[in-house]
C-alpha cells in the first residue's frame, strides 16, 4: 500500500484550541468603536470611479479598512447560453476576495463564499439597471475585494452601481448597499470585521445576526435583503429600516465621486 | 453660458408636462428620470415641447439594431451563408465585435436563387449591411446586402492587392488585372473621398 512520506500529517483527531479556552469575562455593554464612531454612523467613504483604463467603467471604495475595486465590460456578445432572452440582457457578476484579503489567506479558486456574494451581488444589482435596452447582450461586473474589513457584500454593491454608472450603462438608479450587525438588544451599523464575527460566546446569545440591504434610494426600494442569524421580527424591521438609513447617508458621497468622473472625462458638450 | 447640469442615473429631471424624453431618460410616474451620469442638454426640436437627454462624452454604446446600416468584414463563407463580424454600426466603431450572418438569399434582390457566395463574397472582404433581424437563440444578426448601396466596399484580390470595382458584380485588381467576382456596393458620391 502506498504510503505518503512526503507530507507530515496531524493526528487523525484534532480539536481547535479555541474549545479549550476559558470562558472570558464577557461585559455587557458595547465597547467603544474604533474612531469613535455611533452606534449608528457608517464610515466614510473614499470613493473613485475611472480608475481602471482598460475596463468600461471602474469604480474604487474604501470604507475603513475595507478596499474594494470593480470593472464593468460590456455590453458584450453574449456567449450563446440555452437562456438567453431576446428581449432583454444579462447582467453577470463576479466577486472574487483576493487571497491577501482576509485574515486567513485564501485561494485564489473561486470557493463557495465567493459564489454567494456574486449571486447576492447579482440579486441587488439586477432591478436597478435598464436590461431591456440591450437585448441579446451581456454585461460584465467584476468585483475584486482587496481587503475585507467587514460589509463586503453592502460595499461591493455601492462600488459595482458606481461602475456601472461610469460605463455608461443605462440604470433606473444606483444601488447602494449596508450592512448592520445586530449584537442582543444593540446594532452596530457597517461593522468591520471583528464586529462582523463578534465574539465566539455571543454566537450562542439571543437576537444575533447581520442584515444586509441593498436599496434605491430615490424610489426608496429595497432590491436585496440578506440577514444571517437569529434575530425576532421586530429586530428584524427596525434592522431594515436603520439599514436604509445607512445607504441614503452614503448617496451624496456616491453621487459626488461620479459626478467628478464625469466632469474628468470629459468637458461640457457645445449647446 | 450657464454651467451644464449634471446628473447620476435616478435623478428626477423633470416632470413629463415640461418636456419630452430623449436618449439617457426613462419616464416613471409622470416624471422624467435620468438614466446615465452625465451633462442635461435640452434641446428644442420645432416640436411644443423641447427633449431633454443626458449625454456622456462618449456616443452612448450603439447595438446593432433593426435596419441599421452596419460595417462588417466577413470571416468565412458557406455555400448557404457568409458568416461576418459587425465591426462598426453607421459611423461608432464598436468596442466588442459582435457576430452576424447574411443568408445566401440575402445577398441580392434579384434572382436570390442562383447566388453563389464565393462570387459575391471571400473572408477578408469589408462589406455594408444592413440589420434585418436580431436573429433568434441560436442564429447571429441577420443581415442583408440586397440593395445597390449594400455589399462589399474593400476587398483585396488574391495577390494582395487592393482591387478596384468595375461594375455591380465584378471587381479588377490592379496588379495582375484579374477580374473577380462580388457583390459590389453602389457607394454614394459624397462618402468617396478625392
Amino acid at each position: 500500500m502506498p504510503v505518503d512520506t512526503k507530507r507530515v500529517r496531524g493526528p487523525d483527531e484534532s480539536q481547535s484550541p479555541l474549545v479549550f479556552l476559558p470562558p472570558t469575562a464577557q461585559t455587557c455593554e458595547v465597547l467603544r468603536r474604533p474612531g469613535d464612531r455611533g452606534k449608528g454612523d457608517v464610515r466614510p467613504l473614499f470613493a473613485r470611479c475611472g480608475l481602471v483604463s482598460q475596463a468600461k467603467g471602474s469604480a474604487y471604495i474604501e470604507a475603513g479598512n475595507t478596499k474594494i475595486m470593480c470593472s464593468v465590460y460590456g455590453p458584450r456578445e453574449t456567449e450563446r447560453k440555452d437562456d438567453t432572452d431576446m428581449k432583454s440582457g444579462r447582467l453577470v457578476c463576479d466577486v472574487r476576495l483576493a487571497p491577501f484579503s482576509c485574515q486567513k489567506r485564501g485561494a485564489w479558486i473561486q470557493g463557495s463564499e465567493e459564489r454567494d456574494l456574486s449571486l447576492a451581488l447579482s440579486e441587488s444589482m439586477q432591478p436597478g439597471v435598464c436590461l431591456h435596452r440591450y437585448p441579446r447582450s451581456q454585461i460584465e461586473v467584476n468585483v475584486m475585494v482587496l481587503e475585507n474589513d467587514g460589509g463586503v457584500l453592502a460595499h461591493a454593491v455601492t462600488c459595482a452601481s458606481m461602475a456601472l454608472a461610469d460605463a455608461g450603462i443605462e440604470m433606473y438608479d444606483v444601488v447602494l448597499g449596508c450592512a448592520l450587525r445586530q449584537d442582543g438588544d444593540s446594532c452596530l451599523v457597517d461593522p468591520d470585521f471583528s464586529e462582523e464575527r463578534g465574539s465566539w460566546q455571543a454566537g450562542y446569545g439571543e437576537n444575533q445576526g447581520r442584515v444586509t440591504v441593498a436599496l434605491l434610494p430615490n424610489f426608496n426600494q429595497v432590491s436585496g435583503l440578506h440577514a444571517d442569524g437569529e434575530m425576532r421580527e421586530d429586530t428584524l424591521t427596525a434592522a431594515v429600516r436603520t439599514c436604509m438609513d445607512g445607504c441614503h447617508k452614503l448617496y451624496p458621497v456616491v453621487q459626488q465621486a461620479i459626478l467628478r468622473a464625469v466632469k474628468r472625462k470629459a468637458p461640457p458638450p457645445e449647446k | 453660458m450657464s454651467p451644464m447640469k449634471l446628473c447620476v442615473p435616478g435623478e428626477r429631471l423633470c416632470s413629463t408636462e415640461d418636456c419630452i424624453p430623449g436618449a439617457g431618460t426613462y419616464l416613471r410616474h409622470g416624471y422624467i428620470f435620468a438614466s446615465l451620469a452625465g451633462y442635461v442638454l435640452r434641446r428644442n426640436e420645432g416640436e411644443e415641447l423641447p427633449v431633454i437627454s443626458v449625454v456622456k462624452e462618449t456616443e452612448a454604446q450603439l447595438l446593432p439594431d433593426v435596419g441599421a446600416i452596419v460595417t462588417c468584414k466577413v470571416t468565412s463563407i458557406n455555400p448557404r451563408f457568409a458568416k461576418v463580424h459587425i465591426l462598426y454600426v453607421g459611423s461608432t466603431p464598436l468596442k466588442d465585435r459582435f457576430r452576424g450572418t447574411i443568408r445566401k438569399e440575402d445577398v441580392r434582390a434579384t434572382e436570390k436563387d442562383k447566388v453563389e457566395t464565393y462570387k459575391s463574397f471571400r473572408p477578408g472582404d469589408i462589406v455594408l449591411a444592413k440589420v434585418i433581424s436580431l436573429g433568434d437563440v441560436q442564429s447571429n444578426y441577420l443581415l442583408t446586402t440586397a440593395e445597390n448601396e449594400l455589399g462589399v466596399v474593400v476587398a483585396h484580390s488574391e495577390a494582395g492587392a487592393q482591387m478596384v470595382p468595375i461594375s455591380w458584380c465584378e471587381m479588377q485588381c490592379p496588379r495582375t488585372h484579374n477580374k473577380e467576382f462580388r457583390k459590389v456596393a453602389r457607394v454614394q458620391p459624397e462618402y468617396l473621398q478625392a
